[in-house]
């Protein structure tokens, strides 16, 4: 595992007005998933590869476990670091397995030595090793393709995994598939994971934290609530979709609509829970509170009451916030 | 085919019988091909590299790929005498053009985001080299190569006028005694030779197109 800082780190182009990346610092946490959002042009990508060092900062550093990027070979430190990108980039004239096992094979490893691990990697991304190891990649459907390209970064091991975009070619329904796999996945292993998209839904989804980029400088960086919550600008609010109470509803916890117990409330909700499912059994048991317990202890009860006044007490100190925080990359407390 | 049919011909200890002058001119042929290849390879990767280098290379290579094979014979003769080099040189030398062009559109033609790829996953530049672009070429290079194969079993035949026997000695011997089953048998020979040849590198080249059949990135 892998803590990666950001530290000041700017891109400029020779040829380009404004650089591709602005002055941008930030900290993944090891084993997070951090979301690179925004949309094209944003620097994401460009910022994602100075990691691996495909593209050097032109000043600035990015630090791995504190040692800067720049201080390493950059053979070697591509070597521990997993890449996965949009098009999957399988080699078409590799089988999946010589696929799969590149990374270890440039590193030295013959063919009978990395058998098992070829074998364990496509079990983890779901494809059965017997069926798919003799194949080449345009036998496999995209979705079974992106399995191997994940495969593939995992090969060696990397404590690091830069992902661009992986699963922007898919259609929806293998997209979501292949969502909730990396999550699976990411339970077994626990990467750093830096994601690139422009997909809100899946920054949503996946991300412990997201990073919003426009125009090449970072706008707001935190967890998704606290982007939901605390939306530094009007551009985050719309790329979020703040002022969507459903979304509110899927991503705030049923601590943000606390109140104190009383006796009505007759089931109990676990305090990690979100506020929909919450809002969902409410409107079954018709009227009523839930009882909020964390560890056993009661925290508190929700109630219809006090959902819909905490989305309406969001809603002001997103506005609120937006005025005061504008375009700032300060990350708001979070509201819980 | 009263000439090839007969046993006569098939003597192995005679040095001009069918067999030996089929092998001759498959050792010419194999031999120009290899050396040309030896020498394509460095300067097609070269020429890929420094753009600017490949038009005067493609063009020199074209100019002398233009000169005809006799001229060039007569122009080797009193530097090579009736070596067996008179004949390769030549033959070499008109590989090249057809050798550099393909390698080079080989090259050329490989997605450079499988490159990028390759270089992420942190391949040097000769792994990238050997590892990616050499295989994802290599159906371009052999379609060259059958090419450049073809002709040279053709322009071989040209040997015996300086002195080097292979089929080409049936043709030139027929015409001088003006044995019209020679000069068939000859130029029979020299076909099927070429047909075969093709085929072979053919079935080289779908080898090594495994999996390949778009020399991109596979589609989603």
């Amino acid at each position: 595992m892998a803590t990666i800082e950001f530290v000041d780190v700017t891109k400029e182009y020779p040829n380009a007005k404004t650089p591709a990346v602005d002055n941008v610092s930030f900290t993944v946490h090891e084993g997070a998933i951090c979301m690179l959002l925004g949309t094209s042009g944003s620097g994401k990508t460009t910022l994602l590869r100075m990691v691996n060092r495909l593209i050097d900062p032109t000043s600035g550093e990015i630090r791995i476990d504190g040692v800067p990027t720049t201080q390493q070979d950059p053979i070697a430190l591509r070597r521990s670091i997993g890449y996965v990108i949009q098009q999957v980039g399988l080699f078409p004239h590799l089988s999946i397995e010589d696929n799969v096992r590149v990374v270890p094979s440039i590193l030295g490893k013959s063919a009978a030595e990395t058998r098992d691990r070829v074998d364990e990697l496509l079990h983890l991304v779901g494809l059965e090793p017997a069926e798919y190891r003799k194949r080449y990649p345009r036998q496999l459907s995209g979705g079974q393709q992106q399995r191997v390209g994940l495969a593939r970064a995992l090969a060696a091991d990397p404590a690091v995994l830069l992902m661009d975009e992986p699963f922007g070619a898919l259609d929806a329904i293998t997209r979501a598939r292949l969502q909730d796999e990396l999550l699976n996945v990411q339970r077994g292993v626990r990467k750093t994971i830096l994601f690139v998209t422009h997909d809100v839904e899946e920054a949503f989804k996946l991300g412990d934290q997201i990073v919003v980029m426009s125009e090449g400088k970072l706008v707001q960086e935190g967890s998704p609530i606290e982007l939901l919550a605390q939306p530094a600008s009007d551009f985050v609010r719309q790329l979020v979709g703040a002022d969507n109470i459903l979304r509110q509803f899927e991503y705030q916890p049923v601590t943000a609509a606390l109140e104190p117990a009383t006796d009505a409330a007759q089931e109990r909700i676990a305090a990690d829970e979100r506020l929909l499912p919450a809002l969902l059994r409410l409107i079954q048991m018709r009227n009523g509170a839930l009882a909020v317990v964390r560890d056993g202890e009661t925290l508190g009860q929700v109630s219809l009451a006090s959902v819909f006044a905490s989305v309406q007490s969001i809603h002001r100190n997103a506005s609120a916030a937006s005025g005061e925080h504008n375009r700032s990359a300060d990350s708001a407390p979070v509201i819980r | 085919m009263s000439y090839i049919l007969d046993g006569y011909n098939w003597d192995l200890t005679d040095p001009g019988s069918i067999p030996n002058l089929l092998i001759a001119h498959i050792s010419i042929t194999f031999v120009s091909v290899l050396i040309g290849l030896a020498i394509a390879f460095p300067l097609a990767f070269l020429v890929a590299r420094f753009k600017h280098l490949y038009l005067p290379t493609v063009t020199t290579a074209g100019i002398l790929y233009t000169i005809p094979s006799l001229a060039l014979f007569a122009l080797l003769i009193p530097f090579t005498a009736f070596s067996q080099a008179t004949v390769l040189i030549p033959l070499v030398i008109y590989t090249q053009v057809v050798l550099i062009r393909n390698i080079v559109a080989g090259i050329r033609a490989v997605d450079p985001q499988l490159v990028e790829v390759g270089r992420a996953m942190g391949m040097n530049s000769w792994q990238l080299q050997w590892r990616v672009v050499l295989p994802l070429a290599m159906p371009v290079i052999i379609a060259g190569i059958r090419v450049v194969t073809v002709t040279t079993i053709g322009i071989a035949t040209l040997a015996p006028w300086v002195g080097t026997e292979d089929l080409g000695t049936l043709m030139y011997q027929g015409f001088n005694f003006a044995r019209s089953d020679m000069e068939a048998a000859g130029t029979i020979l020299v076909i099927a030779l070429a047909v075969a040849a093709d085929l072979l590198l053919l079935g080289v080249q779908a080898a090594l197109s495994r999996g390949q059949r778009v020399n991109a990135l596979s589609e989603a």
